[in-house]
């Protein structure tokens, strides 16, 4: 029998948000720059305890992000919003990723009722970001 | 002859839960169906008449069976629903029959469910319960218990096997501290039957709870073991017929108490061949995900029942680690608690910090389990936490 061929890695079995799980399973910009990359700014939130952390890193230029990445811990709507925002901020402003909130990010993602902490995580790791421009 | 035994099949997703439950083996549904077409074994085995008396020599077949894994006497078996009724059975059983008042009930922390709130329940009632915390590998040392006795003590309940971690307490040298002292031990040997050695004739347990469903019988069934020399008095907890000489009435269900019978009796022929093979295939997994580095083995590899293996990973989070996996039906926790996403309480109980303890898999294998599964399962584990620990923002 062919092992790949029963495989179905791709299933999701927990019904996750079809976004969610598509981002999660994806993971499109994880990582980070090589320290000494110009122009990176950073941001973080959440805590280990809670089982939540987002990191964000973007590059800017020109006033504009050209690139961003992100490393997430914690459940896949987490990594799914770490993912969202850094595919979403590409070509952005400051002023446009200020304007980004929570509420925002659950109704994209549709994020449920029990999973809106993962949204506030990445409006707060942005702001922390922000506030890192601004310093 | 077991068809599926002897091939190497490949099943999806691939089935490393049998500490929550196993399959039905196919010689024992094939020793059920009888009990189950029209015109088979159907009577009610308490009736007097023929197919009275044939439904119940079926049954006291089983019993015999059961008792012969553990070398017990056939009338020291009594069937009940599961485990966990056995369990009840025991403790509030020979609490009720001693009386409530100042008694004392020895326990550990990472006792099941079904065991920590039955005496949960009788502190509401009462009754003073100490709960043991096992050492950093899991286990209570029968000293431990020996040490938390008072006058007072009426009962110990301590598993044989622990069902997330898989140790193997001890208890042929406990019991027989117990015996001297005149305290009754009740054991919960769900996970241990037909895995680790049982010799009641030899280890003076008096009460034990078995469970046909951990062991390639129906669920709905199980059974408690009732010592009678010396006698361990129980008050029963289910009133009505008197069946089971009064300590659990209920008409008995034949086709299930057969299973267990059949199963039993699969598990006293194979149980010790297959307990080598499990074994084997545990360490299997072990090594192979040792490719990982920063991992945590919970339990104890040289006091390890053979089916079980509980894996902590760093820098990954629990969920994610689940929602990675969905082709491999593994716990974290058990079953039966791992629905509230809380952290097991058992590894918390072994001192694992709370991120750790999330961040768990509880593997179990069984008599379907190849070779080519656990390397599979391996393969696909390794793959799934480094790529979690390089989205992480944990890790470095």
């Amino acid at each position: 029998m062919d092992m790949q061929s029963t495989s179905s890695n791709d299933a999701n079995a927990y019904g996750y948000p079809p976004r969610i799980w598509q981002l999660f399973q994806q993971a499109p910009r994880a990582g980070r720059f090589e320290p000494g990359t110009p122009g990176v700014v950073a941001g973080k939130a959440g805590t280990p305890a809670a089982r939540s952390v987002l990191s964000l890193e973007m590059r800017f230029e020109q006033g504009r992000v050209i690139d961003a990445r992100f490393r997430a811990y914690g459940c896949p709507s987490s990594i799914a919003v770490g993912a969202w925002i850094a595919q979403w901020s590409q070509g952005r402003e400051p002023a446009e990723l200020a304007a980004l909130s929570a509420a925002h990010l659950r109704a994209e993602l549709e994020i449920p009722e029990d999973r809106a902490h993962c949204a506030l995580m990445g409006e707060d790791a942005l702001r922390d970001l922000l506030a890192n421009i601004k310093t | 002859m077991n068809k599926l035994s002897n091939t190497p099949v490949y099943h999806t997703p691939i089935y490393l839960d049998y500490a929550a439950t196993t399959p039905l083996d196919p010689r024992v549904l094939e020793a059920m169906l009888p009990l189950l077409i029209e015109d088979g074994l159907h009577a009610n085995p308490a009736s007097s008449h023929g197919p009275g008396f044939r439904a119940r020599a079926a049954v006291e077949k089983a019993r015999a069976q059961v008792a012969a894994l553990i070398r017990a006497e056939p009338t020291e078996i009594i069937w009940t629903s599961g485990a966990t009724e056995s369990n009840n059975l025991a403790i509030k059983g020979a609490l009720e029959f001693r009386g409530a008042v100042q008694a004392h009930v020895i326990t550990s922390r990472i006792e099941h469910k079904c065991v920590l709130d039955t005496c949960r329940y009788l502190e509401t009632r009462g009754v003073r319960v100490t709960y043991l915390k096992p050492g950093a590998q899991g286990l209570v040392a029968p000293e431990q218990v020996m040490e938390a006795l008072t006058p007072d003590t009426a009962l110990v309940s301590l598993m044989w096997v622990n069902n997330e971690i898989g140790t193997v307490h001890e208890i042929e040298r406990l019991a027989p501290l117990l015996r001297e002292r005149g305290v009754l031990l009740h054991v919960d040997a769900a996970q241990a039957a037909g895995r680790v050695n049982i010799d009641l004739s030899q280890v003076p347990v008096d009460l034990l709870s078995l469970s046909a469903h951990k062991a390639y019988g129906p669920k709905g069934i199980g059974a408690l073991f009732v010592r009678r020399r010396p006698r361990a008095r129980l008050a029963p907890q289910m009133h009505g017929g008197g069946h089971e000489q009064g300590m659990r009435s209920g008409t008995l269900a034949p086709h299930q108490i057969v299973g267990m019978g059949a199963a039993f009796e699969i598990l006293a022929r194979e149980g010790p061949t297959e307990a080598v093979r499990l074994s084997a295939l545990r360490e299997r997994l072990w090594s192979r995900l040792q490719s990982l580095p920063n991992l945590h083995r919970n339990g104890d590899p040289d006091h390890a029942a053979p089916h079980v293996l509980n894996v902590s990973f760093e820098g990954v989070e629990g969920e994610s680690l689940r929602a990675s996996l969905p082709d491999l039906a593994v716990s974290s926790g058990s079953a039966c608690s791992s629905a509230t996403q809380e952290p097991s309480y058992v590894l918390r109980a072994l001192g694992r910090d709370d991120e750790l303890a999330n961040a768990s898999l509880r593997f179990s294998v069984g008599r379907r389990s190849t070779e080519v599964e656990i390397d599979t399962a391996a393969e696909r584990v390794c793959r799934q936490v480094a790529r979690l620990r390089e989205i992480s923002a944990l890790w470095d």
